[in-house]
């Protein structure tokens, strides 16, 4: 082939293409247009609740923790339980994203940035507590191991220090995990956006322009960070049971405790999910991408994780009665014929025979029953660990030193703060992220074309195939 | 430098003409993918990606640093309690654990940012064979070649159901 002449070369130059679009773009990015009144009556709310949590906060502090409904024994309460409760929707994020990944469940595509990014609100959220439930908030950098001028460190064969680096672990790790599996969607945004969003989606997308060179080393580290997270959300629930299960109280000190979190974390992790996702989907219209067929897996996993909570229950009574163990034997009686029968009551029946339901197809993909038991499974994971905290401690040891422990108020305005706490980040990343991983969609899209199947055509099966 | 850019509805045939291209000595490549994919990952670099050292040596530094630490300090400051031994290997490992994991995943997202060249160009440029339809569905095939084969790459890229090609530098 003979080479052009220059004159051809500069002939062969044509202007810039107008840059195409792809639907998937669109209509996810879409989600971030526009906040209407509700989303800012909404927002506004979140931020009211957080403002006041904060005010109570702050009395609490000025006061001393009187003021929350401590009794002696009972030095653990609300908090504490609140705390465990959000770590515990932290696992849901993690467990769609590194092990249905590492499984590579397709479906998980859909849904896994909003579990992703509710992970790290819910930690977020929970990290809150460990400050707010120590009382003196100024002290509380006492955990952390750092040289100091009395040459003292931290024992690190309490769990309680275990749990300081299991958390800041995951903390960490679910930050990092959500960014890196933003940036190619990041860049994504920066190429359609203008103004402020394309500053901040420009900075934060690194010039990300989905060469080969950064696939490849963004596949690995996906698949790396997947690696090392799924041993790490079993990791930290135990970590956190433990912070129980190491003490000799009766009804906390039972090897069970570990899978027994672990497998109520992923429970109440995925009902959150569904609650947040079930009007997310509706109000954004995100019903092409987010199909029945996600919500009917997520139930399973629901139904199955509510098998393995009743089982545990029901272990746990066995154990109690089989050792034979006069202390354990009361301390179960007590639990669920106690003055606490009725937290008892709403655990059992919300965890173990609500979700029971979802055996049946049509439950699961009906919404608003699915969306009430998800609902009811919060409650019920809620009080599952006010129950368990709570009836331990308040018949302790010795029986002179026996209490009962009732919350005050302070505790349930920052308990719903809590609730306002998570709702606004959410909300915020809901109109500055892409709530729904746009590139990982774009592959079973792209995927689906290349074999001839229109994506469009049967989009509400497409997980199913793969 | 003359670049050429041809566009590919198919990450497939873009696989096969890169490869095409680079066995008749033009490797001065690159791909622009919207999505990741396991062929074009290969297409210019074959072999594993190199993250794998980072997330290794991460782990592995992490694993020894959280014995270290609970053992030294502890030693430094004894608790003793029952006259048992000072360091127990037992409640260390979580910390270890955990550290393993923390520094394990320090070290990958290192490794992402210097395996993968991020961040990338100077702020808010991209590169100039780039296109905003790369972050759509389209791939990108970028060659870098001698004035006087600019003709016969066309040629090539066409042949292999390019939808088009352009040349974004003379």
């Amino acid at each position: 082939m003979t080479p052009p002449p220059a004159v051809s070369v500069a002939e062969l130059m044509q202007p810039a293409s107008s840059p195409a679009d792809s639907q998937a773009n669109r209509d996810l990015l879409s989600v971030m247009d526009n906040p209407g009144i509700g989303y800012w009556a909404l927002l506004g709310l979140c931020v009211l609740v957080v403002h006041v949590a904060g005010a109570v906060w702050v009395y609490q502090v000025y006061e001393g923790l009187g003021v929350a409904g401590y009794a002696h024994p009972i030095f653990w309460g609300v908090y504490i339980v609140t705390f465990v409760f959000w770590v515990g929707i932290a696992h849901a994020g993690t467990l769609i994203s590194a092990i249905l990944y590492l499984f590579r469940s397709k479906w998980r595509n859909a849904i896994n940035r909003s579990a992703e990014a509710m992970t790290v609100f819910a930690v977020l959220t929970a990290a809150q507590f460990l400050g707010i439930h120590v009382g003196r908030i100024w002290k509380s950098y006492f955990i952390l191991p750092y040289p100091n001028q009395r040459g003292l460190w931290v024992n690190f064969k309490s769990p309680l220090v275990w749990d300081t680096f299991a958390i800041s672990t995951y903390a960490t790790t679910s930050i990092l995990f959500l960014y890196v599996g933003l940036i190619p969607d990041l860049a994504i945004a920066r190429d359609r956006t203008k103004g402020w969003r394309k500053i901040l989606y420009t900075a934060l997308a690194l010039g990300w322009q989905g060469t080969s060179r950064q696939w490849k080393a963004h596949n690995r580290t996906v698949l790396h960070l997947s690696g090392l997270a799924t041993p790490l959300v079993l990791s930290v629930h135990s970590v956190v049971s433990w912070d129980f299960a190491m003490s000799i109280v009766p009804g906390w000190h039972a090897t069970i405790f570990a899978p027994y979190f672990v497998a109520g974390a992923i429970f109440s992790g995925f009902a959150m999910v569904l609650t947040v996702m079930i009007p997310v989907r509706r109000i954004f219209g995100l019903e092409r991408y987010i199909t029945d067929y996600h919500f009917d897996n997520m139930a399973k996993f629901i139904l199955l994780t509510s098998l393995i909570v009743g089982y545990s229950y029901g272990t746990e009574y066995f154990i109690a009665w089989y050792s034979g163990v006069e202390p354990e034997k009361t301390s179960f009686w007590y639990r669920a014929f106690g003055p606490y029968w009725i937290s008892a009551w709403i655990m059992i029946i919300c965890n173990a025979f609500v979700p029971q339901i979802l055996w049946f197809k049509k439950a699961r993909l009906h919404l608003p029953t699915l969306f009430t038991v998800s609902v009811l499974v919060n409650v019920g994971m809620w009080f599952e660990r006010y129950v368990i905290i709570i009836t331990g401690l308040s018949r302790e040891f010795d029986p002179a030193a026996w209490n009962v422990y009732t919350p005050e108020a302070p505790e349930l305005a920052i308990l719903a703060g809590s609730f306002a706490f998570f709702g606004m980040f959410f909300l915020i990343f809901l109109k500055l992220f892409p709530v729904v991983a746009v590139a990982e969609v774009k592959e079973i899209v792209i995927h689906e074309k290349e074999h001839k199947g229109e994506f469009w055509e049967h989009a509400h099966g497409y997980g199913e195939t793969h | 430098m003359p670049t050429l850019v041809g566009v590919f509805a198919q990450p497939k045939d873009l696989g096969d003409v890169a490869e095409k291209l680079r066995t008749r000595g033009f490797t001065d490549l690159e791909i622009y993918s919207p999505v990741p994919s396991d062929e074009l990952d290969v297409a210019l670099d074959p072999g594993p990606s190199k993250v794998r050292y980072f997330t290794l040596i991460g782990g592995l530094v992490g694993a020894v640093t959280g014995y270290a630490m609970a053992v030294l300090m502890s030693e430094d400051w004894p608790l003793i309690v029952g006259g048992k031994p000072i360091s127990s290997y037992a409640p260390y490992t979580v910390i270890s654990f955990e550290l393993t994991i923390l520094f394990g995943v320090l070290m990958t997202v290192l490794g992402v940012f210097l395996v993968g060249g991020l961040p990338y160009g100077k702020f808010g440029k991209t590169d100039v064979a780039y296109d905003p339809r790369f972050s759509a569905e389209d791939f990108g095939l970028v060659v870098r070649c001698k004035e006087r084969d600019v003709a016969e790459i066309d040629a090539l890229l066409r042949a292999a159901r390019a939808m088009e090609v352009s040349l974004v530098e003379a």
